[in-house]
């Protein structure tokens, strides 16, 4: 277990550029860890926790908002992909297709969550969001991006948080949101036009700084 | 006069580098154009890094013990299950099953002299079995997997109306396609983990169904 943390990064890229060639279908060192997950072995979660862990922590923070909830988002993907190893056929990626169970995972908590209505005034990510954390309020345009993030609607955001947070392409974010490679490039492109309206003058100010 | 510049659009639209290239020349000498390039360049930039990291020890440890007690559970559970039912279950097996071939029984000699003889019993097609065989499994999936790629195919004829929605109607339209698309989705994942489940794939199948209505409706729409 020491040094899981150390390797995340590392792997993480590594996984992000094997992950942007692949063109469909397993590349050969997943389908012996998709074998070793069907076995139960930890020491094949391990690898995937190593490989995609960092990401996937990122992507669900994101989304719900909350470090606490991301990491038992995280927990609860990786229980899934444990059950449903045995009968995932392979049609996508390993990578897209644990992904796609995270954010899947996402959207169920933020549905509990709402169900709940622990947070009565404040139930949306975009809400949570945009209570933001102290750090990032030294950084004027990354505070109003992620306040314009939190207004997005949430195929947008998620689109967007995929491809320009994320780095995945359009092919792995289709296979992720089951969307057509296309719809996945519309709604990046709605995200970013929205976000220049709703960045306005505070993102024009900050890059007229920049010059 | 001159109308607006949509250049930057058409480029950011296509969100290709050779676009976005010819897009930077052009936008040396456009005044409307040059704020909305550095302003979508800042976007662009700044994006990776509202990615999330921080230290968390703790999490894989957690997984790994949650993956154990999930392994452990799994085998426990089938081996408890029929220890604590096999007193009740055999005494009231017998009994059920006697009732159910008396049930089957009457059925079966109703369906044949209604049909008087002639036609089959049963319709394999009406039969609804909640789990499917492997070899209809890959049936459906074939089907399914052709049946998708005629929608993709409307869904390409559609998608200039979809992508630059000229009404409030086809607005509304793209809506629903995207919140389709979503519940697809989701259906597709629970499939991943339980692919022999008939009910989550019929599910599936009349949300394909709405897609390809909805979209017919809205080319009858941009026709009209």
């Amino acid at each position: 277990m020491t040094g899981v943390r150390s390797l995340e990064n590392r792997h993480a890229k590594e996984a992000l550029l094997a992950g942007s060639d692949e063109q469909g279908g397993q590349p050969e060192g997943d389908e012996a860890l998709l074998e070793e997950c069907r076995r139960g072995s930890v020491a094949a979660f391990e690898r995937l926790y190593e490989l995609h862990g960092a990401r996937m922590k990122s992507i669900a923070r994101n989304l719900l908002g909350q470090e606490s909830d991301a990491e038992d988002a995280v927990q609860e993907a990786f229980l899934k992909v444990y059950r449903g190893a045995a009968s995932f056929r392979g049609s996508a990626a390993l990578s897209t297709w644990i992904y796609r169970i995270l954010v899947n995972t996402c959207y169920d908590i933020l549905r509990r969550r709402r169900r709940r209505s622990e947070d009565a005034l404040d139930t949306t990510p975009g809400a949570e969001a945009a209570a933001l954390p102290a750090r990032a309020a030294d950084h004027r345009l990354r505070l109003a991006i992620e306040q314009g993030v939190a207004r997005l609607r949430p195929r947008h955001r998620d689109v967007f948080l995929l491809s320009a947070v994320e780095g995945f392409s359009h092919r792995e974010i289709s296979e992720v949101l089951d969307i057509p490679e296309g719809t996945s490039r519309t709604l990046l492109f709605e995200a970013k036009r929205r976000l220049q309206s709703f960045l306005g003058d505070a993102a024009a100010d900050t890059v007229e700084g920049r010059a | 006069m001159k109308g607006p510049c949509d250049r930057a659009a058409e480029a950011f639209r296509r969100d290709d580098p050779p676009a976005i290239d010819r897009l930077r020349v052009h936008a040396a000498s456009c005044l409307e154009c040059a704020p909305r390039l550095a302003l979508w360049d800042a976007i662009t930039s700044e994006a990776p890094s509202l990615r999330k990291e921080w230290e968390s020890p703790a999490l894989f440890p957690r997984i790994a013990a949650a993956l154990e007690a999930e392994r452990v559970r799994a085998p426990e559970t089938r081996r408890a299950a029929p220890e604590t039912v096999r007193s009740k279950r055999f005494s009231w097996v017998p009994v059920a099953a006697a009732a159910a071939l008396f049930v089957l029984a009457t059925i079966g000699l109703q369906v044949f002299r209604n049909s008087g003889g002639r036609e089959p019993l049963v319709n394999a097609a009406g039969t609804s079995n909640p789990l499917l065989t492997d070899r209809s499994l890959d049936e459906v999936e074939s089907a399914e997997a052709n049946y998708v790629r005629s929608i993709d195919r409307l869904s390409a004829l559609a998608r200039p109306r979809i992508e630059n929605p000229t009404t409030a109607l086809f607005v509304s339209y793209r809506e629903k396609l995207l919140l389709l698309d979503s519940a697809i989705s989701e259906i597709r994942t629970q499939i991943d983990g339980n692919r022999f489940n008939s009910h989550l794939r019929r599910e599936l199948l009349a949300m394909y169904q709405e897609k390809q209505r909805t979209l017919q409706q809205l080319m009858k729409e941009a026709q009209s």
